[in-house]
């Protein structure tokens, strides 16, 4: 099943371990102009051979840098493996980056190659290229659009095989040479920290690199199949960000389990794909899931009469029997007989017709979702895991399938490597942990105390079964007058649940008397919301701070404030006229709130909102994707709740 | 452009009438090998009517039009589409019942060797073809980035999107020239950026020439290698974009200043 790390103790070595052992094995599945192409564990290895000799020829040597950007594609995961293979680091970037990022990895990483997939992103480099001298060569996948493109340091894809099989023919064995030189404490991965204030002077926040060597991404990965084991019978989507949680599920799990990795067509053709792919093993971004959750209800909500009233029915039935488990009572067998029911008649067609049918586990990263998001998909069966894991620390927690609990983040895989400070952090230690942070080792070695134990920075709580509760950034828990302390992050996943909120953030805390809410409303769902109640509106601006739009949202704010301690219940809130966006760097390229610099962006809104006016004016300065910025003045009302 | 480059599409002279309404007076123009020609002028100056007699919707009653050095002035216009004169519309005309992949597929349907029963019965060689035909169908997909849409029907997709079947179709008969006709009125800047880059694309890929009729006169000057100007059915001006955007008589022609002064 898994490879014993102990003996195959670098990826590159489980790479040719498992090609031994799997041959004509599909490996990867790629759709491509209509049609599903596969890879079998043969041609994944050849071909990584000569992108590998193809970089080596070039002047690759042991240390040196190659980022990486683009969408989900094999060919980024060969050229991961052939660098790696290299004794190389690999730096992976998010494909929504706008140049200045690029620049700010490629230049302060000093990368000597970098892989972009298509003329979108090498326009990206072409941009900054002057500005960084260490970049030798780029390599791009999809030709399209840079036939014509005229520089030097450019270079396709399949050239860069060419020269590897040129290189080939005096350099026979030179692969397998390297792969034995590889070794379990060799950096792999660079991994960009996000939780940074700290910008540099073209306005892109400073994110820390994280190194992680190939034996703690593998001890990681180890720890987690250890409770929740990968088959080499099982599908994996490749649809998270490469840069994030699919560097260890994407690219290394299916390495050490013999997994299938499907990759979409499209970004855009996720929903249509991962039908015809029926994946068991998933990971989706809180953000992501709880789109598919508006999806969902928005169908549902399309549907006819009786479809409509069966499935509500059973959903609320199943998330009743849900709890019930959780709680661990005993659920009658009349209501277990019409939960089954449900089941076939309702939820199984909606999981089907979502792709979900085959699920064994799914897992979210990123921002913790809501309980009531996961009471949902559990309801449907499809039992999502929440994942805790930062950039430095890797994953120390997973939920064992028979021990699966939506309000923890699972159980600690090794409890000598985890405790909570007296102050409530979270503290790590092991190989698990980041090696140091490029260029700045004096930063990571702050992150340590005497006894060498990791802070996270974390907040949580390990109960007695021994799973870690996860509440929030330390620097982002609110105590409010009375003295009571609270999550903000808590509060608004459980406001997200509800299909017309895409965003908010939850003011509150210090001195102000109560808490208030800036929320972005989907503009989808409350258009097609809007459509049906014959509500005229131009833009999402417009629709947003309709008289009606603001009372659906009170609904939905009055339903949440029912769980909420009195304290800490919504007073105020605002329908904000954007929505919030990595590009204007209000949230993380994962989808994070970045909240010290909201607060500080709409510190006017917030004085307003805690004031007596009813409306404020925004001038808000937007910078779009090109880097350009404008701004736009609108009124935004302030709502006041019970 | 190279003056030497080959002409594909010659205009000689045509004048276009309906009753009294003189709508082309005498225009003659001339498409060469890879070039981008834009035909501007104000609304109501006769660009489509010059566009429909290319295709072959209306028929002049002066004047002879030369495509690939043979005269098509009399021929119909399925049979223009056939000899490779392919046309996008103002007003997109597309299927509403097909797909966005059928819609394209009935692009392909002019070059086509098959005939009714082979293609009915779809084994052997009707089936061969039909599969060659969808993977050049298919790299048009990729082109245009149609993927998302591949199985929507046509009633179901935008405005933006329909413009990009439409386009789709016009290249899937693997035109020897191709006629945009407003290919992004009513768009916004991101879907004319996505258009322009399309139209770049396969001019590049295929180089095809294309004849673009457009009002946004940045994309104009942007990619065309030549523009035409005409006013009132007359050709008032040619020439690089530079050269025409500084000639006097097509900024009057813009400003009314001619027509004040009449």
């Amino acid at each position: 099943m898994h490879v014993d790390i102990e003996k195959i103790d670098t990826l590159s070595k489980a790479l040719r371990f498992q090609t031994q052992k799997y041959g004509d094995k599909i490996f990867m599945c790629h759709k491509d102009l209509g049609i599903w192409n596969p890879y079998t564990w043969n041609e994944v290895y050849a071909n990584t051979e000569l992108v590998h000799l193809g970089l080596i020829s070039l002047g690759l040597q042991r240390g040196d840098l190659v980022g990486i950007i683009g969408d989900n594609d094999p060919r980024w995961f060969w050229a991961e493996y052939a660098v790696q293979a290299a004794g190389s680091i690999v730096a992976g970037m998010y494909v929504d980056y706008h140049y200045a990022e690029v620049k700010y990895v490629l230049s302060f990483s000093k990368a000597k190659f970098a892989f972009a997939k298509d003329q979108e992103m090498v326009d990206k480099i072409v941009q900054v290229k002057d500005s960084l001298p260490d970049l030798q060569k780029v390599f791009y996948w999809e030709e399209k659009g840079l036939w014509f493109y005229d520089y030097p340091w450019l270079m396709s894809y399949r050239e860069l095989q060419e020269l590897g099989k040129e290189y080939k023919k005096t350099h026979p064995n030179l692969f397998e040479e390297n792969i034995d030189k590889t070794k379990p404490n060799d950096p792999a991965v660079i991994m960009l920290s996000s939780g940074t204030t700290r910008m540099t002077g073209d306005g892109v926040p400073r994110s820390q690199m994280a190194v992680m060597s190939h034996r703690a991404i593998m001890l990681n990965l180890a720890g987690i199949m250890k409770y929740d084991p990968w088959y080499d019978t099982d599908r994996w989507v490749s649809f998270g960000p490469p840069a994030w949680g699919e560097q260890y599920f994407g690219i290394t799990a299916p390495l050490m389990a013999g997994t299938e990795i499907c990759f979409p067509e499209e970004p855009e053709t996720i929903l249509h794909d991962i039908r015809e792919i029926s994946p068991q093993k998933l990971i989706y971004s809180a953000q992501l899931w709880e789109m598919m959750a508006s999806e969902i209800q928005s169908r549902i909500g399309d549907a006819n009469r009786i479809n409509r009233f069966l499935f509500n029915k059973f959903i609320s039935l199943a998330q009743d029997v849900v709890e019930m488990k959780r709680k661990g009572k005993k659920v009658p067998f009349w209501l277990k007989w019409l939960d089954e029911l449900g089941n076939v008649v309702s939820l199984r067609p909606m999981r089907d017709n979502m792709g979900l049918k085959h699920i064994r586990n799914a897992y979210n990263s990123g921002a913790l979702l809501g309980p009531d998001t996961i009471r949902y998909f559990h309801a449907l069966r499809v039992p999502i895991k929440q994942l805790y894991g930062t950039t430095e620390i890797g994953l120390h927690c997973v939920h064992p399938d028979e021990e699966i609990d939506y309000e923890t983040v699972g159980r600690v895989i090794n409890p000598d490597c985890m405790k909570i400070s007296s102050e409530g952090e979270i503290l790590v230690k092991g190989p698990m942990v980041a090696s140091f942070y490029l260029n700045d080792v004096e930063a990571w070695k702050k992150n340590f105390d005497e006894e060498g134990w990791y802070h996270t920075g974390d907040s949580g709580f390990i109960n007695d079964r021994g799973h870690l509760i996860f509440y929030d950034r330390m620097k982002d828990m609110v105590t409010v007058p009375s003295g009571r302390k609270f999550s903000p992050q808590y509060v608004e996943a459980r406001l997200k649940f509800s299909p017309y909120i895409k965003g908010c953030i939850i003011i509150g805390g210090g001195k102000k008397e109560f808490v208030s809410a800036i929320v972005t409303i989907d503009y989808e769902n409350v258009g097609n919301w809007a459509e049906t109640k014959h509500i005229g509106y131009t833009t999402y601006v417009d629709l947003s701070q309709k008289p009606q739009v603001y009372e659906l949202i009170k609904k939905d704010i009055q339903r949440v404030n029912e769980n909420l301690f009195d304290e800490i219940k919504i007073k105020r809130f605002v329908n904000l006229h954007k929505e919030f966006d990595a590009d204007d760097a209000e949230l993380t390229r994962s989808g994070k709130l970045r909240r010290k610099f909201m607060e500080e962006r709409y510190a006017d809104l917030i004085k307003s909102i805690y004031s007596d006016e009813r409306s404020y004016e925004v001038v808000a300065s937007v910078k779009y994707k090109d880097g350009r910025t404008g701004s736009i003045k609108t009124q935004v009302k302030i709502e006041r709740i019970g | 452009m190279n003056e030497k480059a080959k002409t594909v599409l010659k205009i000689h002279d045509i004048s276009l009438s309906f009753g009294a309404l003189q709508v082309l007076v005498d225009v003659s123009l001339e498409l060469r090998e890879r070039e981008i020609l834009a035909i501007i002028g104000p609304n109501g100056a006769g660009k489509t009517s010059l566009l429909n007699c290319i295709s072959g919707f209306y028929k002049p009653q002066k004047g002879k039009i030369f495509f690939d050095d043979r005269e098509i002035s009399n021929m119909q216009p399925y049979k223009r589409a056939a000899i490779g004169i392919g046309r996008t519309f103002q007003n997109v005309e597309i299927y509403s019942g097909l797909t966005a992949l059928d819609n394209l597929m009935i692009g392909r349907h002019p070059i086509m060797e098959n005939g009714l029963v082979s293609g009915a019965l779809w084994f052997g060689r009707g089936r061969r073809i039909e599969i060659e035909h969808r993977k050049q169908v298919e790299n048009i997909i990729d082109l245009l980035e149609l993927e998302p849409i591949r199985e929507s029907p046509g009633a179901f997709l935008t405005y933006g999107q329909r413009k990009k079947v439409d386009l789709g179709r016009a290249l899937a008969m693997k035109p020897k020239m191709l006629i945009l006709d407003e290919p992004m009125a009513g768009m916004n800047l991101d879907e004319k950026e996505d258009i322009v880059r399309y139209v770049l694309d396969f001019h590049q890929l295929w180089g095809i020439p294309v004849i673009l009729v457009e009002h946004d006169m940045s994309v104009v000057m942007d990619i065309a290698d030549r523009v035409v100007v005409i006013d009132f059915g007359i050709k008032i001006a040619e020439g690089t974009p530079a050269e025409v955007k500084s000639n006097q008589k097509v900024i009057k022609a813009y400003l009314g200043a001619a027509i004040q002064k009449n």
